[in-house]
């Protein structure tokens, strides 16, 4: 069956088993009693190389082409005909100009495996630094979170609280003034600034006057407490 | 004389008279030929012959696939996005199943008792390689690892971990290696390769964004440090949950052992020789700038 799928080109079939050797270089005490190891040897298509009857073209002729007079050409005569197109051997390795021109472009164009991995771990190194500058950026903002969060709830509370504040004073003032006049007077007169405005002087002395009685009992409480030490 | 039995009998002697074989003389066995349908024939094949009515249809005329008859095409109106760029240009590798490769052995296209290479791979007709359709050689592929049961050296361009484990699970060697295209085309056809006359190039290293890959032991690539391929053997029988045979007992311990140089290209052959089929000789250089250059 596998013949007829491969045609001309296969169908050696060996038989290794123990005692016949197959021509490829199997251990025949190796294999274990009574195992067949059936093997296809590759039977290759015949190389038609046309041995007897060669074309070699004339060198110095001019009808030859002059494909057929490059080195490349020559290369490949010698691979059909072997010795028998004349050619030299030396020919086929590159000349030492050529040598150093392919040993040039290696150098320029394929770097040796310890230089390509240098350049890998230094890329990998950048990354990684990269990436560990990023997390911790992030580990410390994050860790300022809490705080900045309860800062602007305060803030946000604050501003609340003091609106509300302002609207009670509002209505206060408008109702003292109310008071004070006796009907309801726009808050934006120059009456009523003049009202809001004794209002405060009266609160500052107020003020004055409740600090100068601390500052009194302040100075009393630490001379009564200095005697009473030292006795 | 004896009344000898002719083998064969009364079917021979039959074969003998009948006439010789000829085309006129056979015939397809009953049910394996369906007649061919012919349009345009009968009272409802015929007539417009499944065509329609006259328009586009009937007439052959209709405009290319995906044409909406003047509104913008589905195909054009999604627009593109990086998924395919340079799609030409990425490295293909050829798959081969372990199936397959069982399939190859099986029938003894495939030896098992030398090294495995794409080689001979492509010997055995098992794959196609075409190097210069950016084929970068062979992947093996998981189907077929649980039927998977030949003991083998074999060398190929990537491998999934399944595989890995499935050829070293039987007591067999796996190594990834890389192969550049001009190596490529000389690995796969060798025999036109020698006729050109050329020496046997050396093999180019991978490029940077594979030679991690080639470096790691978990891939068995060929640049691997060989004691981490040990541990990754042991690593990997034990994530798969088998035992991992001991090689270095094996009588083909030798043959299983056998790898390549990372600059080698065939085994037995070292870059820099000519090999002249028409004699059946090998040349090697002398010069000590090319021996310097092909043993670099």
């Amino acid at each position: 069956m596998a013949t007829s799928l491969l045609g001309r080109r296969t169908a050696i079939f060996c038989w290794a088993f123990r005692g016949i050797l197959p021509t490829t270089s199997v251990l025949s005490d190796s294999f274990p009693r009574g195992i067949l190891h059936q093997i296809a040897n590759y039977n290759p298509k015949p190389l038609k190389l046309n041995l007897k009857d060669p074309y070699i073209p004339d060198k110095e002729g001019q009808k030859t082409p002059e494909w057929q007079k490059t080195l490349k050409y020559d290369r490949k005569l010698y691979g059909r005909y072997g010795s028998a197109s004349g050619i030299d051997p030396e020919k086929l390795w590159p000349s030492p100009a050529k040598l150093e021109e392919i040993i040039a472009e290696e150098r320029e164009w394929n770097p040796s495996l310890e230089v390509m991995l240098e350049n890998i771990g230094a890329r990998e190194k950048e990354l990684a630094a990269k990436r560990l500058a990023k997390e911790k950026l992030i580990a410390a903002n994050m860790a300022k979170m809490p705080k900045m969060v309860a800062d602007w709830r305060k803030e946000k509370r604050d501003t609340k609280m003091k609106a509300r504040e302002d609207k009670d004073k509002r209505a206060r003032l408008l109702a003292e003034a109310r008071e004070r006049f006796g009907f309801a007077i726009d808050p934006r007169s120059a009456r009523f600034q003049e009202m809001v405005g004794e209002i405060e002087k009266e609160e500052r002395k107020k003020k004055k006057l409740m600090k100068r009685k601390l500052k009194i009992e302040q100075s009393l409480t630490p001379v009564a407490e200095a005697p009473a030490a030292s006795t | 004389m004896s009344l000898t039995k002719k083998p064969g009998g009364k079917a021979l002697e039959i074969l003998q008279n009948l006439p010789r074989i000829t085309l006129a003389n056979l015939r397809a066995d009953p049910g394996t030929k369906k007649a061919e349908k012919k349009r345009g024939r009968g009272q409802h094949g015929g007539n417009r012959s499944g065509r329609g009515h006259k328009g586009e249809r009937q007439r052959g005329n209709r405009p290319r696939l995906g044409f909406e008859g003047g509104q913008s095409p589905f195909y054009l109106s999604i627009p593109k996005y990086g998924y395919n760029d340079g799609h030409s240009r990425r490295p293909q590798y050829q798959p081969l199943s372990l199936k397959r490769l069982q399939y190859l052995i099986d029938l003894g296209r495939v030896d098992p008792t030398q090294p495995i290479d794409l080689t001979q791979l492509v010997n055995g007709r098992g794959l196609t390689i075409q190097p210069l359709k950016r084929d970068y050689g062979v992947q093996l592929v998981d189907e077929g690892a649980d039927i998977f049961a030949a003991k083998v050296n074999i060398e190929v361009q990537m491998a999934s971990e399944g595989t890995i484990a499935a050829i070293e699970r039987n007591g067999g060697v796996i190594t990834t290696g890389f192969y550049d295209p001009r190596s490529l085309t000389v690995l796969c056809k060798p025999v036109p390769f020698f006729l050109t006359g050329q020496p046997i190039p050396k093999r180019i290293l991978p490029g940077e964004n594979l030679v991690p890959y080639y470096t790691d032991a978990v891939n068995r690539g060929y640049l691997a440090d060989p004691e981490k391929i040990q541990q990754a053997r042991l690593a990997l029988a034990k994530k798969y949950g088998y035992i991992l045979p001991d090689i270095s007992k094996d009588e083909l311990y030798h043959m299983l052992s056998m790898r390549k140089d990372m600059r080698q290209i065939f085994f037995g052959l070292s870059p820099g020789w000519v090999v002249n089929m028409a004699e059946k000789k090998i040349l090697k250089p002398v010069d000590k700038e090319l021996l310097r250059y092909y043993n670099s």
